[in-house]
């Protein structure tokens, strides 16, 4: 299925004040799969997300997704196939309940409320907080925010989920759960995230950036194990490949 | 501080409570809304002296309070912090006003009648006011605005801001946290640290409602805001606005508890 | 300085709702016209801030007390004056409904108080005023604190003139005054200082979001032809409610001359009172006082104006003792009933 493939050729981005975030990056993810975009603070991985999402505009090269360039006027049908869950939950639950949150995408695509009803319990199932619904976002835990969101983005039925470090900030058990959501779900993955050992699970694929450029793309299980290529990016390979303390075995 | 928190902690109580189900509560939001104005019309619309007749209008929180399942105490403690200003401006009455008035036997100056006649109303709108969010809610209220045509624009913003009341009150609280740990032995913000202090808050307030209306923009947002449909308002809801109407009306017009009154004594002699 | 529903008149009030709802109406208007609905969150939020900056104790050299922001001139400054209004009436609302301060009724009184004098009269013309000629730091500093003294001056002299039109308290004119202006000097002041530190921060670390508000390009031009007429409107609007006022009461006009002259004694009965007793006098088929009459007690009670109340007989007061005694038993009995019925019915219920 070709049209659910997110392809980047070329891109340049530079903010207002001269900063040079994106300097010239091309790859195709296609459908289905599952990327891990991985880099230090300020490599440009949030400005990259802004650029695919259409929130920030190339200032050379092209988005394109399916074979719909990202520009003002596809804005909505691209919105409608790209959903992004953002790294602040607070930033993404801006109603009052669950429900009108989850309803809130659909709501704007003027469906019919029956419709919309449809789609915010199938979503809320999906992620299994339904029983949440008529809660009020400041109620909800850290990892049932984190749901909440993701079914607000799922409630659009998107083809691809972008997200931005979906399990920063959450206890051990909570990530464990977001993670296996993911896993779940069937559709093309984006994932930027320092959590790199999630990324090692969770991602077939990892794209390393560094200072706006793409250091790396390839298999996650040779990328994340190159120790070199990680310590030159300002990263670490996983805690689980690295040597244990307890027992001093040597896994990599 | 402690007193913002303490509002903080009374905003998500009348939240709660606002999602029980009772008769109360599962009456249409817009009925609540007329019921409460006419109400707070018809209290605040007795004069200066008149008393009495605002005694009958206590039936109508009472029965809210009962009907509606609400805890009376956190309610009633919020009620007694009646605004200073209300007290000051009342309390100076008796000081201009000394025209005696026989009560009972008792003389008593006019201006504290006055004084009294405030404190009640005072009680009985703030009362009001309080039941209405308690068993009705933001987001239903927001919808009766929408029915009542009050322009998107106003109804949305009016929910941001109810919506992020409680995360901006956390980042300042941080904020505040830090300072006095690192300033111990001062009681506010010192003037070296007013603007940065505040104004760091503000730029961080600015970068968080770009990142919301980019999460607005992401689905679909364009400026408009859509609520879902209307809930119907059915005849049981249309009977109770116009009961109560005719309870406030009745009230206004004949001062029952003088009636009353006037029953019993007559009956005595 | 929030105007209480207990001190207001249903008149003052909903005169003051007419002139807000005009004022917001129009403000929406023209954010609309500038599509800028990127606005929308950033008020929503500001509000929010504005909530939770009341927090923030600003300790004042010297005195050891602490002042606050206050909202209106930062919003306008921030946000341009129209968003800057829109966002204070969001904030009172929220304020009246969870906070009980203020009140359903005063809130229009309220935003106006608050909202109009500081974001359509202090903004543009003091404060844009000095900034005419360019930001620079004492520009800020003078600009802040007037614009902030004679928004609330503004604000603290509707609150009395709105007090004494509702005549619900027997406060008179200059003392009233003598009270509001002084203190709100004092506030004034401390909310210019806070202000014009926060301005001044934002101005060396992103200056351009004053600029967007202050160089009239997105939403902050306030033409001053567009100030007059609105006020002149406003001043129309008060006059017919006055007028009508006036007219359904004849004294009542010239009670609010010699009080605005701080001179004579409160002898105002409410206009719509007034009415509704004229009213009642019609309504009442009986019109004599003896005891056992009800409806000759409610014409009494009606007339139990100025003239009439010092006269009232001692066995109509002892029956309005014994009579609201009884009414206010009867509304917890009414209370205590329903809410033994309820538990009986959960008790069978479970």
């Amino acid at each position: 299925m070709s049209h659910h493939k997110l392809e980047v050729k070329d891109l340049h981005y530079s903010y207002p004040d001269g900063h040079k975030a994106v300097k010239g990056m091309s790859f195709c993810i296609h459908h289905g799969e599952s990327v891990g975009i991985i880099g230090a603070n300020g490599a440009g991985k949030s400005t990259l997300l802004m650029l695919l999402m259409g929130v920030l505009f190339p200032s050379q090269g092209e988005v394109c997704v399916g074979d719909v360039h990202v520009t003002k006027k596809t804005l909505p049908m691209i919105r409608q196939s790209l959903g992004m869950v953002f790294q602040d939950p607070d930033d993404q639950l801006f109603m009052n309940t669950v429900y009108d949150d989850v309803a809130f995408g659909p709501r704007n695509y003027k469906l019919d409320e029956k419709e919309v009803e449809k789609r915010v319990l199938n979503a809320l199932e999906l992620v299994g907080i339904l029983h949440l619904k008529d809660r009020a976002p400041f109620k909800l835990s850290g990892g049932e925010k984190r749901a909440a969101a993701i079914a607000s983005v799922l409630s659009m039925q998107p083809d691809i989920l972008i997200m931005d470090e979906p399990t920063a900030a959450l206890d051990p058990k909570s990530r464990r759960k977001v993670m296996e959501l993911l896993t779940s779900f069937k559709h093309t993955k984006v994932i930027t995230s320092h959590d790199l050992d999630m990324i090692f699970e969770m991602c077939d694929r990892t794209i390393v950036i560094k200072n706006g450029e793409i250091a790396a793309d390839g298999v996650t299980s040779e990328i994340l194990v190159n120790a070199e290529l990680m310590d030159a990016c300002g990263l670490e390979i996983p805690l689980a490949l690295q040597n244990c303390p307890v027992c001093g075995i040597t896994k990599v | 501080m402690a007193n913002i928190m303490n509002s903080l902690y009374n905003m998500r109580l009348l939240d709660d409570l606002s999602r029980q189900e009772t008769v109360i509560h599962k009456l249409h939001p817009l009925i609540k809304l007329l019921t409460t104005v006419s109400y707070l019309t018809v209290v605040v619309s007795f004069g200066r002296y008149e008393i009495g007749g605002l005694l009958s209008l206590f039936l109508y929180p009472v029965m809210v309070f009962t009907l509606g399942e609400l805890p009376v105490k956190p309610i009633f403690l919020r009620i007694l912090l009646v605004s200073p200003f209300i007290i000051g401006i009342g309390i100076l009455n008796p000081f201009f006003d000394h025209q005696i008035y026989l009560l009972g036997g008792i003389e008593i100056s006019r201006g504290w009648v006055t004084f009294l006649a405030i404190l009640i109303k005072s009680g009985l709108t703030v009362t009001a006011a309080l039941l209405l969010i308690a068993t009705t809610g933001m987001d239903r209220l927001a919808g009766a605005l929408r029915m009542m045509k009050i322009p998107r624009i106003f109804v949305l913003q009016l929910l941001l801001t109810y919506r992020y009341i409680s995360v901006l009150m956390e980042e300042v609280a941080r904020t505040l946290r830090a300072y006095s740990l690192r300033a111990p032995r001062q009681k506010g913000v010192h003037r070296s640290a007013w603007g940065s202090l505040a104004g760091q808050l503000i730029l961080r307030t600015f970068d968080r409602a770009q990142r919301i209306y980019e999460a607005m923009c992401l689905r679909g947002f364009t400026g408009e805001y859509h609520t879902g449909g209307f809930k119907e308002i059915r005849v049981w809801d249309l009977s109770y606005f116009i009961g109560w109407v005719f309870f406030f009306a009745v009230a206004r017009m004949y001062n029952i508890p003088m009636l009353i009154g006037s029953l019993i004594t007559g009956v005595i002699r | 300085m929030h105007m209480a529903d207990a001190l207001i008149s249903p008149l003052v009030g909903g005169t003051m709702w007419v002139a807000t709802a005009g004022v917001a109406a129009y403000s929406i208007k023209k954010i609309q016209s500038e599509m800028d609905e990127k606005k929308i969150p950033l008020m929503g939020v500001m509000g929010a801030f504005i909530f939770a900056s009341q927090m923030i104790n600003f300790t004042i050299p010297g005195t050891g007390s602490s002042g606050h922001i206050g909202g209106g001139l930062l919003l306008a400054i921030l946000l341009g004056p129209y968003a800057g209004f829109l966002t204070i009436a969001s904030v009172l609302t929220i304020q009246a409904l969870f906070f009980a301060d203020g009140g359903l009724l005063a809130l229009g009184s309220n935003v106006f108080n608050m909202g109009f004098f500081s974001c359509f009269i202090a903004y543009p013309l003091i404060y844009k005023g000095f900034m005419g000629r360019g930001y620079t730091t004492k520009r800020i500093f003078f600009a802040s604190i007037l614009a902030a003294i004679i928004g609330l001056q503004m604000g603290a002299f509707g609150v009395v003139l709105e007090t004494l039109f509702s005549g619900k308290t027997e406060l008179p004119f200059g003392t009233f005054v003598l009270l509001m202006q002084p203190i709100h000097l004092a506030i004034g002041a401390v909310e210019g200082l806070v202000t014009a530190a926060v301005v001044t921060y934002i101005w060396n670390a992103r200056p351009e979001i004053l600029e967007g508000a202050a160089s009239g390009r997105a939403l902050g031009n306030v033409s001053i032809k567009k100030v007059v007429a609105g006020l002149i409107a406003i001043a129309l609007i008060t006059g017919v409610g006055l007028s009508w006022f006036a007219s359904s009461n004849p004294d009542g006009l010239e009670w609010a001359m010699i009080k605005t002259a701080g001179t004579a004694e409160l002898e105002a009965p409410d206009g719509l009172h007034q009415q509704l007793s004229d009213l009642q006098t019609k309504t009442a088929f009986l019109p004599d006082y003896s005891f056992k009459t009800p409806e000759a007690e409610t014409e009494l009670s009606a007339g139990e104006e100025e003239e009439t109340w010092p006269a009232i007989s001692g066995g109509t007061s002892t029956s309005g003792l014994v009579g609201g005694g009884l009414t206010l038993a009867l509304a917890v009995l009414v209370g205590v009933g329903i809410g033994l019925l309820k538990r009986r019915k959960y008790r069978t219920n479970s």
